[in-house]
């Protein structure tokens, strides 16, 4: 494992004098160079380190601290063709300098999406963002409102009553971890970030894990992925701000049971809002005494899509460049400042309390047998009614899109289902699928976090598949071949077919989406060939023109 | 257990990565192509080359796998040279290459090809059918450092330089900026090599895989005519050096890594430092002083001369108005002649070396506490200990191989605890600093001793079965004083409490010291009391624990090993008794051996002073340079009627001579050194000897012909011969020999069938028996108590990284260039008081003398201490330190010094 001295002496001072977070500090200060250079000497790292970590995130880099304002550049504001307009009015407003940009906002579902002022907004017109832009500096919550609804027993969606009764619950767990591993196992509980791992196994192996050199119970932590990326998903942001304490309540149970005292929550800094209500809800647990001693820290990402990959996730926290680890180890093994780690999704986090109150069975029993419980969906603005639902795994797909989604305001080739990793599914796919891990998988799609784009009729295919290996490409965190070249010369490969009178060698493109799959180290290069692949596949008539044909 | 490679099963080792498997089993370390791999470093996964199909059973479906950081797992089949592994390999690098320059693909016809260059021919070089795309090809190279020049045009990305910056040096300069595409490597805070700390190590040149990284010697792609192993002249480390010739002159060293101590890495001096060996400055001929001025003269003249005087001086004066000062710089076989030539040829044990400045009392102390006067252990337990206690030593400096090892426990988090006045930079990362004011080593020894009794953290078994006179020193440090001692040490004594416990608590604890030990009026003392910390909690005699001396030169336990001490011969028995005498001049072939042990360095000044010393005969030391108080040391060589001295280069003692003999260096000969942990290694001859140089040993060999003793191996000085003498004259290297010496060399004892020892006193069988406690008061030193009122601040002397020693080597390479001055640190508001700027140049005095030096201001002293080097002559420090000494080995107090100083 690299870097494991500057994890060691980022360890040293921890969570509560934390090093990304003194990074991100200077950097929105635009501090001086000799504050950066102070601080890696607090810190007894070089300067490289910290030059390597601020240089990485969009929020932290050299060359956008004086920005003020951030556009929304995710899929859903991209096809919604929003964003030209709104970069025009707030061209009004502010110099071309202080305009950055964001890789969406959670506003999926009403588009014209901006970040400014820690707060994000909608504005459709000039009079809007006028309106918007005078508020500066006003407390409070800024309108982000869609509907919310369930087609099952609500797991996620349900109202908690009284919070020190939902707490209460864990009174019963306290002791018996073991039970706590036989309920979740038995409920199949899935992770929600994508890949479907069982979540009891991660708690078993933390478990297990073996006391330290001087026999002493080792630190172990509890982390939980709110760095929900995917261009089009917001059902964490509505699960961090409408349900914290589903959230919170998994982890803290997560953390009795595996010996952990401290849980951080790695949020978006895109997520400005969720940011304040997490806290909020952290501290009336403290304020009531609900949670003994175990302490909550919240970690504000800094723009950047792979610090949702698990490993660089934890190397984020810590303050190195987060650079994707190899594996194994595990972070079960070697997590946080390389200690054992419960790592998961909101939403996997966020299932935790219905499971054991109601019994892993009962859980069991929603869903299909591989694909248990229910998952959250969002569904973008081109849906007639755009929002958050509830659904139970194995529901067929048209019913979401039908019943709830209410059906498309326009013309709809495709959807891309599962942010930008996940498959391109033609619009005449979508009565043969439901909503689950196999029947997406089995089809070549996937579930992923289940999030919606629609991608118009008249969108180009190439433009969206260009905009997938730009996203990749801005993305990739720079560490494995395949990847950071790949899927740079894949994106230039579709622009230089669109701009100029030039056919990409299809050998070479097949050769190159290959190699991403087969040869990236994580899954942004080796996911980023599936929606392509897609593509490629639904939509021939209209790329063929772009590739030589034979 | 069991894995297959292509539908063979094979045993694989548990743990071992697939690579390692493969290249196991098929014997082949190209079985798998590679480029950000390097065994020395953690395993990363960037470039995928490794990449292979492994399946779970034999045919069934597959997954690509990079084989470097995948463990082999039971029943694995593991295919590893498919079309589909082939293919992706060969795509990976047309991406590569579609960002690397066209002209560096194959390597240029008088180069060696770099390993990127070899991986590539290996997998085949594809055609890039990629359109010109954006690209790193317009990098400006980095030329700012004297020894190691950038070219990321070059670069693929491997990290291996970044890894090998933090993983190998346990710095952090290098780093990568940005992300994806635009990742680009950085120095520093994406500044130059020179404006960076880079400590100029050259791990990154030698892991990376291509040219974009090299030194400025190209050493990497160099088609050398031979490459030849030898054994590193610069610290007591002992790192192997690969030494390139061509035609006859050396053009790159590389660390070897196959070699046990340095594991493939070097400092900066023993890689770059080598300028040295044919600079014009170089000594040529042998000279004789005729009418105050220096004569070029053929050897047999100097020789007749030298050996007429000597003859005649002993006729008049005796054999003990003749003395001798070996070098821990020359090979043991040198060392070894050395000291017989004195004894036996001329007959007096007036013989000693620099050891005498720096590690007697190492070798004293020990001896007195546990019969051995060398480490206890290796530098290999540093991967099994729980915790370091660093006393008196800043080996990141003086010992930078080892010190970088040090550096990276303590940063993973081994307890780390360090005693010194300089705030260090290992002091900076250590758990526990405790910066105590120069010369009170005793006194904080006591401390923790008192505190580890009072805790009750004594091991009472090893105690009571392996050691003697416990109790006394039990009830001597039980009724100390802690807040006496708290305001004389200037360190809180709960500081030094929490020490003493992690100390004691650590189930593996070891000790390094160095000079800061044994340059100090109390230094013997200290070495005992650091043997008692060890004794009372166990830590001897096991993996991971000891008493480990940083040697300063790179032969100091050589030299003392060889007898270059004045009351211990060749092996360390003692001159004085008579029986001794009897095995000694049967080994020499003499009819008797001098009956009363020597004089030490200062005593042989004094006696020349007082005209009873008549002739001093020096190879290879710069003792006027290096001896404390300089006009002391002037006035003694006035007085003398005969000075030689064999040496590289003109120095202060040089100057002084009767006769001059020019001495090869270390590259132009054969012999052995011993690095500190009692390894001792071949020097391995590069090159002939430079102009009409000969070897030191054939100098001696020669000499002492003259003199009326015929070397029994011959007049022609063979390393590989006079080790066979050594061998059957030292009973503990019974079994040394040339040839078992082989690669890494052997570490003694050496049993006669040639096993050697990783680790003294083993279960604490002590050599002496028993181990013994001794007990101490702290005692203020003379140079404080008698000049303190008057001169209230302390100098403190030490090394830097960049020069050995007084420079006659590092000053005459680019080393010079990074560190061209000696500077005085003083606190701010010291400098402030007094109204001295930083960088200005002051006036520093003593009860002996003053010299210039520039200061700068530096909050790594505490105020009240002043530190500074002593590399450069134009500063001479040692015109103002003083006279005291350890008592028992008259070891200069080099570490304090009563000094003021004023604006000039
Ligand atoms: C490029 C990339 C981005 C990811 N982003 C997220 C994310 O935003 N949120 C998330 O929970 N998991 C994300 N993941 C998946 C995580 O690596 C990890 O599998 C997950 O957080 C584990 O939690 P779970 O088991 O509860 O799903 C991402 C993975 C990759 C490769
Ligand atoms: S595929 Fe490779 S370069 Fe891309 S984000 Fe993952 S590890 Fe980083
Ligand atoms: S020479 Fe050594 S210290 Fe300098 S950058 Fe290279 S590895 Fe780091
Ligand atoms: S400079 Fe050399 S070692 Fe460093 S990343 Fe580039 S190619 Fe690799
Ligand atoms: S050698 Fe395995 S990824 Fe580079």
């Amino acid at each position: 494992m690299a870097n494991k001295n500057i994890r060691s002496l980022s360890s040293r001072k921890g969570l509560d004098d934390n090093l990304f977070e003194n990074i991100a500090e200077l950097s929105h200060k635009n501090a001086p160079k000799k504050d950066f250079q102070k601080l890696a000497k607090r810190f007894l790292v070089d300067d490289s380190v910290i030059v390597g970590t601020s240089s990485f995130y969009d929020f932290t880099r050299e060359e956008n601290r004086a920005k003020k304002i951030h556009v929304c550049s995710g899929t859903a504001c991209m096809v919604a063709k929003t964003q030209t307009n709104l970069q025009k009015n707030i061209e009004k407003h502010f110099k071309k300098e202080e305009i950055g940009h964001a890789a969406c906002v959670g506003h999926c579902h009403t588009n014209n999406a901006f970040m400014f002022d820690d707060k994000t907004f909608s504005a459709a017109t000039n009079e809007e963002l006028t309106e918007i832009l005078s508020m500066r500096g006003q407390s409070g919550t800024p309108n982000n409102s869609y509907n919310i609804a369930s087609n099952t027993t609500p797991v996620l969606t349900s109202k908690i009553e009284k919070v020190s009764n939902f707490y209460a619950l864990s009174e019963k767990f306290k002791a018996n971890p073991q039970q706590v591993i036989q309920e979740l196992k038995t409920s199949n509980l899935r992770g929600r970030g994508g890949a479907g791992f069982p979540f009891w196994f991660k708690l078993d192996a933390v478990i297990k894990e073996p006391l330290n050199a001087t026999g002493e119970e080792t630190q172990k932590y509890i982390v939980c992925n709110a760095d929900e990326g995917d261009p089009g998903a917001y059902s964490d942001m509505y699960l961090l701000e409408h349900q914290p304490h589903k959230v919170l309540f998994g982890m803290y149970m997560s953390g009795l049971s595996v010996g952990a005292d401290t849980g951080v929550l790695y949020i978006r800094g895109e997520y400005p809002d969720s940011i304040r209500i997490v806290s909020n809800a952290i501290q009336e647990l403290k304020d009531n005494k609900l949670i003994g001693n175990f302490k909550f820290k919240i970690i504000r990402g800094q723009g950047s899509y792979v610090c949702g990959e698990e490993t660089a996730l934890l190397n984020s926290i810590e303050g190195l460049r987060p650079e994707v680890r190899v594996r194994p180890p595990y972070p079960t093994q070697y997590g946080l400042y390389g200690k054992p780690t419960v790592l998961s999704n909101v939403e996997t986090f966020a299932n935790i309390h219905w499971i054991l109150e109601n019994g892993g069975a009962a859980y069991a029993s929603l869903g299909t047998k591989l694909s248990t419980g229910t998952k959250l969906v969002s569904l973008d603005s081109f849906f007639n009614a755009p929002g958050i639902y509830e659904i139970e795994m194995g529901t067929p797909l048209a019913t979401v899109f039908n019943e709830f989604g209410k059906g498309v305001k326009s013309d709809i080739k495709a959807f891309q289902l599962g942010g930008p990793l996940g498959g391109i599914i033609p619009m005449h796919k979508i009565e043969e699928l439901s909503l689950d891990f196999e029947s997406l998988k089995s089809n070549g799609f996937l579930l992923g976090h289940a999030s919606v784009v629609s991608i118009p009729t008249d969108f180009p295919m190439i433009k969206f598949l260009e905009h997938l290996l730009e996203f990749t490409a801005d993305e990739s965190c720079g560490k494995c071949y395949p990847c950071r070249i790949g899927s740079f010369r894949g994106m230039e490969l579709l622009q230089k077919a669109q701009n100029e009178d030039y056919k990409i060698d299809q050998h070479l493109f097949a050769d190159l989406l290959e190699t991403l799959e087969i040869g990236s180290l994580c899954a942004l290069g080796g996911g980023v060939p599936l929606p392509i692949k897609n593509g490629l596949m639904y939509f021939k008539e209209e790329l063929n023109q772009y590739f030589t044909s034979n | 257990m069991k894995a297959f490679i292509n539908n063979i099963a094979y045993d694989f080792i548990t743990g071992e990565t697939i690579l390692d498997f493969v290249r196991r089993i098929e014997n082949n370390k190209n079985a798998i192509p590679t480029m950000c791999q390097d065994n020395r470093l953690e395993n990363f996964g960037s470039c995928r080359v490794c990449s292979v199909e492994v399946a779970l059973q034999k045919d069934g479906p597959t997954k690509t796998m990079a084989s470097c950081h995948t463990p082999v797992t039971k029943d694995l089949y593991i295919y590893h040279n498919t079309e589909k592994i082939k293919r992706l390999r060969k795509n990976i690098v047309e991406l590569v290459l579609s960002d690397y320059p066209t002209d560096k693909v194959f390597p240029a016809e008088d180069k060696k090809a770099t390993p990127f260059q070899e991986t590539i021919a290996q997998i085949g070089i594809p055609n890039v059918r990629y359109p010109e795309g954006e690209n790193h090809l317009e990098l400006e190279p980095d030329r700012s450092h004297p020894y190691i020049k950038s070219d990321l045009s070059q670069c693929i990305n491997c990290f291996r330089c970044v890894r090998a910056c933090e993983e190998i040096q346990g710095e952090m300069i290098l780093g990568m900026s940005g992300r994806g595409f635009a990742t680009n490597i950085i120095k520093g805070f994406d500044e130059t090599f020179d404006e960076s700390a880079c400590v100029s190590c050259g791990a990154c040149v030698q892991t990376c895989p291509t040219e974009a990284l090299t030194d400025k010697f190209e050493t990497k792609t160099l088609i050398a005519d031979k490459t030849v192993r030898t054994t590193c002249t610069y610290c007591g480390v002992g790192c192997q050096l690969d030494v390139s010739v061509i035609d006859g002159k050396i053009r790159g060293i590389q660390a070897p890594e196959t070699a046990e101590v340095n594991e493939g890495h070097t400092c900066l001096k023993g890689r770059f430092a080598f300028q040295f060996y044919d600079h014009p400055d170089r000594l040529r001929e042998p000279m004789i002083k005729k009418n105050g001025k220096f004569e070029e003269v053929s050897w047999d003249e100097a020789y007749d001369f030298i050996a007429h005087k000597l003859i005649d001086i002993k006729n008049r004066h005796g054999a003990d108005s003749i003395g001798a000062i070996s070098s821990s710089r020359a090979t043991n076989e040198e060392n070894y002649l050395m000291q017989k030539m004195i004894r036996a040829a001329i007959g007096t044990n007036n013989i000693d070396g620099c050891a005498r400045v720096c590690h007697a009392p190492t070798a004293y102390g020990m001896q007195e506490s546990f019969g051995t006067g060398a480490a206890t252990n290796s530098i290999e337990d540093l991967k099994q200990t729980d915790a370091i206690f660093l006393f008196g030593a800043n080996p990141l400096k003086a010992h930078p191989v080892t010190g970088a090892k040090i550096k990276q426990a303590f940063m993973k988090g081994v307890t780390s605890i360090v005693v010194d006045p300089i705030k260090t930079s290992l002091a900076e990362l250590a758990d526990f600093h405790l910066q105590i004011r120069p010369g009170t080593n005793v006194a904080i020894l006591n401390m923790i001793a008192h505190y580890i009794i009072k805790e009750n953290l004594v091991n009472q078994h090893f105690i009571d079965a392996y050691t003697e006179k416990y109790e006394e020193f039990k009830a001597h440090v039980e009724n100390l004083d802690m807040d006496e001692l708290e305001t004389l040490t200037g360190v809180s004594k709960a500081l030094v409490r929490k020490a003493a416990i992690a100390y004691a608590k650590s189930e593996r604890a070891m000790e390094f010291h160095g000079l800061g030990v044994t340059e100090h009026f109390q230094g013997s003392k200290t070495v005992m009391l650091l043997s008692n910390l060890a004794m009372m909690t166990g830590n001897i005699g096991k993996h991971g624990v000891g008493l480990n001396p940083l040697r300063g030169q790179n032969n100091v336990q050589g030299a003392a090993d060889m007898g270059v001490q004045p009351h211990q011969g060749a092996g360390y028995m003692d001159v004085n008794n008579p029986e001794n005498q009897k095995y000694y001049a049967e080994k020499y072939g003499v009819e008797k051996m001098p009956e009363f042990e020597g004089l030490k360095i200062p005593e042989m000044l004094d006696a020349a002073i007082e005209g009873k010393l008549k002739a001093l005969y020096i190879m290879g030391e710069d003792t006027i340079m290096t001896d404390p108080n300089t006009n002391h040391s002037i006035k003694a060589f006035e007085n003398l009627e005969l000075i030689v001295v064999q040496e590289l280069f003109m120095t202060a003692t040089t100057r002084m001579a009767d006769v001059v003999l020019p001495a090869s260096s270390y590259f132009e000969k054969n012999g052995t050194f011993t690095n500190g942990e009692r390894r001792v290694q071949r020097v391995n001859k590069v090159i002939e000897p430079i102009g009409n140089t000969k070897p030191d040993g054939q100098m001696v060999i020669d000499v002492m012909s003259r003199l009326g003793y015929d070397q029994p191996t011959g007049l022609t000085y063979d390393a590989a011969k006079v080790i066979e003498e050594i061998a059957d004259v030292i009973p503990f290297m019974k079994g040394l020999s040339w040839e078992r010496l082989g690669e890494n060399g052997l570490q003694w004892p050496i049993k006669e069938d040639g096993t050697d020892t990783k680790m003294l006193h083993i279960d604490g069988h002590f050599k002496k028996g028993i181990g013994t406690f001794h007990h101490f008061d702290f005692e203020e030193s003379p140079e404080i108590s008698s000049h303190g009122e008057k001169y209230p601040f302390i100098l403190t002397t030490g090394r830097e990284l960049e020069h050995y020693n007084s420079g006659t080597m590092t000053r005459r390479t680019d080393n010079q260039t990074i560190l061209p001055k000696d500077v005085l640190e003083v606190h701010p508001r010291d400098a402030k008081e007094k109204g001295i700027k930083d960088n200005e140049t002051v006036r520093i005095f003593s009860d002996r003398g003053s010299v210039h030096v520039p200061i700068k201001y530096s909050k790594n002293v505490k105020r009240g201490v002043l530190r500074t080097t002593f590399h450069q002559p134009e500063v001479f420090i040692n015109l103002i330190t003083g006279s005291v000494g350890d008592k028992e080995t008259m070891t200069p107090e080099y570490k304090v010094v009563a000094v003021d100083f004023e604006r000039i």
